[in-house]
């Protein structure tokens, strides 16, 4: 038992039936690191999380959370983490204030700290003028928040959050990873799945999963240089969608992004040329071609492609 | 349009019948709750256990003990010695009724002085003791009879009381409850099925998404209504099957009219589990509230309770009950061999009834979707 | 086992239940409609029996025996025909029940002392209804037989009944004291039964199982206010059934305090072991509540239809029912007045289905997702 490590397992599996949701997954967090699990619906992000928490037997697997060991020392997990389910789940029917207080007795907030939390939380959600207002009329962000409260409200030294923020807007996605540095800086560790990969940059350690394997795993800047054996050009052209026919004809590795062109090339001056004479022998008009730094989403798509 | 419907329906066929559990309970329970009632809703009183405390011992009394025990009613288990172990058996709840001949029984009769004869009853279950009694009383009024008739000749005889049964001969109350229980089942299956149906979209979501489509508020209603109608039909047919063959019930009258009157029942019953779906949110709101309605409605239909034998005013009540009418086809139709003649008021009065509450119904249900 | 956690789980239940005012209230109002309905509008009382007459005598002896049928008020004369296909029409259309039909040579007969014979035809289809009446007639037959030999001298057999424990056959007093047990129940088939299914569905209960709550400390704060409201159902049964129906309660109440508690704590853990085990579908879950407990407690608990009526495997099968104990404890301590002597076997089965079942249901609250 790793005393350093805040969640240390190994070869973690789960099987439904024939299908295998989670392959042999190995992980080892440190305590205080945010680390973000990336990957396509589908991937075993949410049955991995679950196995952590002890909502879920592993069919394979060994190793701990928090000192307790993930196949038989579930109850004793979850006495030391917070959980924030996809859902949020929160009870509709109950007022801010009351889902506040039921999580409190849930997880066993001492009596003389119950209303010092209550407070943080409300100030934390932004909820003090609406602690009267019933859950199911809140609106999306607050709803995450609170339930985020809720989760922490014994103050745990591991959290796992399962997306939180689906669906909600990006001020409010923004807010809500302030938090989560936060927590971080107190030496909380932090288990994020998402599906959203410019929050992966906001994580100290990123796994990369795709159909229950991790096809990746390092810091953001790491993953970026090693994983990318190639470059991306970013190209700005008038008529996109025809540029991106002839490119594609052409044999070249090209996505739209936004209002631009990205291509994936093995070298950048044969890259930059290649293309330009392309576009232009076709009477389609370069605006500008330029290298940039590849963003994780290239990473993954390329991995993807790989695997 | 047809095809809009069309869609619909088998979308909710295929809602309800892919949870294997959902129709297991589809068409299982029904049939349980056929075999429950037909069993178990039985008034037929048999096999009595009874005390007999004979004081006199003479060959009369002797002979009116023969006579109970030949009724077949009784089972004289218990010859006991003295009124204080009358009193314990009926207590322990050991025998239902005692009957007790006083020590000048024969002499008595002999010398025509009118003698009495004990009848004690159990009546913690007042039927079955009203019902002991009647099978006493009739014991005693034949032997009676017969005695007077043998043994005296008088200037004034008793007459003799002779009865029959019509339509149901063997008094089996079998042959009057499965039609009844055909009946309810149809009644709770599909209200509760097509308000709890309406209700889930509402609650899951996807009824915004329905509403979102070009379709019109009457096919969403018949899309909705027209797949538990069937499922309806399919488990009264499957009932009705199976009470022939099991319980060996007969079907005097016609099978077409059946399916009329069935027919103009649904009509009802749909508009009902309609109506109840506009006023709820939640399934287990429209589980309470299926509940709330079918529960009067089975006991104030003439099911298991006779309804001239309640208090007026529920008796008026009763006139709004679907049930009550299809009550009266569907037994006449069974042990009757009603025709139409006979049955046009109750079809009719199913007719009206359907009619009003489907059109206030539809009404409801276009305000809610609009 | 920390009290903390089971009391934040029983008051989430209660504001939940709160929050949901339609479901509480059908839930308090039911039992109250069920106790009015059985109380006044149900009885197995049979009176009112309609009834045709084919006089084909017209003398004064005839007039009299039709009038020993009216006198008795059980039976209704609804009309005097004067053919056999009015009486064919009458019985067939149900608008009567019984017809009684006095010979020509009613009078002559009976003073040349033959034997005349009435015949009496009865609808059968209600063979209850159809069983005493025929006990009426007998009745009357004998009743008739005593009055015309006071001018002459004949044996007569007079059965003198006495019914007791409820000497006046009603019908209520002997139905309501049951229902207790079937508005319990009611009570755990709709509402009880849902609460675990329905945290499934709305995925509060992943969240409540990452918590460190132990399934026995979820299980007793959710069975607690259901345990209340049952509480309070029975509470307004009893009293409603004493002072508006004046149904006698001659043992202890605290006997029955107790034992009906011991009873509520074992159907409503039943209530929550079928929410767990149904898993993530309310409508399965509610549809087995019914089948489980509802049906039982109103079929096989002995509460309305007689157990030793039913066949013999359908017997043996009510044992498994905890209703069928209590039922016989509620009658035993309202119309009984028994005690705890003759109690204590109902009472240790009903504590040890509730242990069994509350056990059993903290086993299958498995706090995992599989």
């Amino acid at each position: 038992m790793n005393q350093t490590s805040a969640v240390k397992v190994e070869g973690l599996t789960r099987r439904f039936g024939d299908f295998v949701a989670v392959d042999g997954i190995d992980l080892d967090i440190g305590r205080g690191e945010i680390f973000g699990f990336l990957g396509p619906n589908g991937a075993g992000k949410s049955t991995t999380i679950k196995m952590l928490c002890g909502l879920l037997l592993p069919s394979i697997g060994k190793g701990s959370v928090g000192g307790h060991d993930i196949m038989t020392g579930s109850e004793e997990i979850k006495k030391n983490i917070g959980y924030m389910s996809q859902k949020f789940s929160l009870y509709d029917d109950l007022t801010v204030k009351e889902n506040i207080r039921f999580f409190s007795g849930m997880y066993g907030v001492r009596r003389e700290k119950r209303k010092e939390r209550m407070e943080w939380t409300l100030e934390m959600a932004g909820l003090e003028e609406k602690r009267d207002v019933v859950v199911g009329d809140l609106p999306g962000g607050f709803k995450q928040r609170l339930a985020l409260g809720c989760a922490i409200l014994h103050e745990p030294p591991i959290l796992f959050l399962d997306e939180p923020t689906s669906g909600v807007d990006p001020i409010s996605r923004r807010n809500f990873w302030n938090l989560i540095y936060e927590m971080s800086g107190s030496g909380t560790t932090v288990f994020v799945t998402t599906h959203y990969m410019d929050e992966a940059d906001y994580c100290h350690r990123l796994a990369l999963i795709y159909r229950g394997k991790i096809i990746a795993e390092g810091t953001p800047m790491d993953l970026r240089e090693r994983y990318m054996k190639r470059y991306v050009l970013e190209i700005g052209v008038e008529r996109m969608v025809e540029a991106l026919d002839i490119l594609e004809k052409k044999g070249m590795d090209a996505a739209i992004f936004g209002s631009l062109l990205h291509v994936t090339v093995e070298d950048v001056k044969q890259g930059i040329a290649d293309i330009r004479s392309t576009l232009e022998s076709s009477d389609i008009q370069v605006d500008r071609i330029e290298r940039i730094a590849p963003s994780l989403e290239d990473v993954f798509v390329t991995l993807i492609e790989v695997a | 349009m047809r095809e809009r419907i069309t869609q619909m329906i088998v979308k909710e066929f295929i809602q309800t019948l892919r949870d294997r559990r959902r129709w297991m309970l589809l068409f299982g329970a029904p049939i349980i709750q056929l075999f429950l009632f037909g069993y178990v809703v039985t008034t037929d009183v048999n096999n009595i256990s009874t005390a007999l405390y004979d004081l006199d011992r003479s060959q009369e009394s002797r002979e009116l003990a023969r006579r109970l025990e030949a009724s077949g009613y009784f089972n004289v288990r218990y010859a006991p010695q003295s009124p204080g172990e009358i009193r314990d058996l009926i207590d322990r709840g050991e025998v239902l009724c005692a009957i007790q001949i006083n020590r000048n029984f024969a002499k008595d009769l002999k010398r025509r002085i009118p003698t009495e004869i004990q009848v004690i009853v159990d009546g913690t279950d007042s039927n079955t003791a009203m019902v002991a009694l009647s099978y006493v009383t009739k014991v005693i009024a034949k032997y009676a009879w017969e005695y007077a008739v043998n043994t005296v000749g008088t200037v004034l005889s008793p007459p003799d009381f002779r009865t029959r049964v019509w339509y149901n001969p063997d008094l089996k109350s079998r042959n009057y409850n499965v039609p009844g229980v055909i009946a309810s089942i149809i009644m709770i299956t599909c209200i509760m099925l097509t308000s709890m149906a309406i209700v889930r979209e509402r609650e899951v979501g996807t009824m915004e998404q329905l509403m979102v489509t070009p379709i019109r508020p009457v096919e969403l209603m018949l899309g909705k209504t027209i797949p538990f109608a069937i499922i309806g039909l399919l488990d009264m047919f499957m009932v009705t099957v199976a009470g022939v063959l099991w319980f060996g019930i007969t079907i005097k009258g016609s099978l077409l009219l059946l399916l009329m009157g069935t027919s103009v029942y649904l009509l009802s019953i749909l508009g009902i589990g309609l109506f109840i779906s506009t006023i709820l949110k939640t399934q287990q709101q429209s589980l309470l509230a299926t509940m709330f309605f079918n529960m009067p409605a089975m006991l104030l239909s003439g099911f298991m309770f006779p309804i001239e034998n309640m208090p007026v005013i529920f008796q008026y009540i009763t006139y709004l009950n679907p049930l009550r009418y299809f009550l009266v086809i569907i037994r006449g139709i069974f042990l009757k061999g009603n025709g139409f003649v006979v049955l046009w008021p109750q079809m009719a009065a199913l007719f009206v009834l359907g009619t009003v509450i489907i059109t206030i119904s539809s009404f409801r249900f276009r305000k809610r979707l609009g | 086992m920390r009290f903390l956690r089971i009391k934040a789980i029983a008051k989430k239940e209660l504001i939940q239940i709160w929050r949901d005012p339609l479901s509480l209230i059908i839930a308090l109002l039911m039992p109250v409609i069920q106790l009015f309905i059985y109380g006044y509008a149900i009885t197995f009382d049979v009176n009112n029996i309609t009834t045709v007459v084919y006089d084909q005598d017209k003398s004064s002896l005839s007039r009299e025996l039709v009038a020993q049928f009216k006198e008795s008020g059980y039976f209704t004369l609804v009309a005097y025909v004067d053919n056999y296909d009015d009486i064919d029409a009458y019985l067939d259309s149900n608008r009567a029940r019984v017809a009684i039909t006095i010979p020509y040579d009613f009078s002559k007969k009976m003073r040349t002392g033959n034997p005349a014979h009435v015949e009496v035809i009865i609808d059968g289809s209600d063979s209850n209804t159809a069983t005493i009446a025929e006990g009426y007639v007998a009745a009357i037959s004998l009743r008739y037989a005593q009055r015309i030999t006071t001018r002459t001298v004949l044996p007569v057999m007079d059965p003198r009944t006495r019914v007791w424990f409820n000497p006046e056959l009603k019908s209520r007093n002997f139905i309501i004291p049951g229902l207790i047990a079937v508005i319990m129940s009611v009570v755990v088939a709709l509402l009880t039964s849902l609460t675990v299914a329905r945290e499934w569905e709305r995925g509060t209960m992943e969240q409540l199982i990452s918590t460190p709550v132990k399934p026995s400390e979820l299980i007793i704060g959710k069975l607690a206010p259901y345990f209340a409201i049952g509480f309070m159902d029975m509470v307004l049964a009893v009293l409603v059934g004493v002072t508006l129906f004046g149904v006698p309660l001659r043992g202890d109440i605290v006997l029955l305090v107790v034992l009906s508690s011991v009873f509520l704590f074992g159907t409503v853990s039943f209530g929550v072991l079928i929410s767990i085990i149904a898993k993530r579908s309310q409508s399965v879950a509610s549809q087995i509540a019914i089948l489980s407990t509802m049906l039982p407690a109103f079929l096989l608990s002995g509460f309305l239809f007689a157990i030793s009526n039913m066949p013999k495997p359908l017997q043996v099968i009510t044992y498994i029912f905890p209703a069928r104990y209590f039922v016989t404890i509620l009658k035993g301590v309202f119309l009984k007045g028994s005690t705890l002597t003759l109690l204590w076997k109902e009472g240790i089965m009903l504590a040890m289905a509730g242990a069994i079942v509350f056990f059993l249901a903290i086993r299958k609250l498995h706090k995992r997702i599989d």
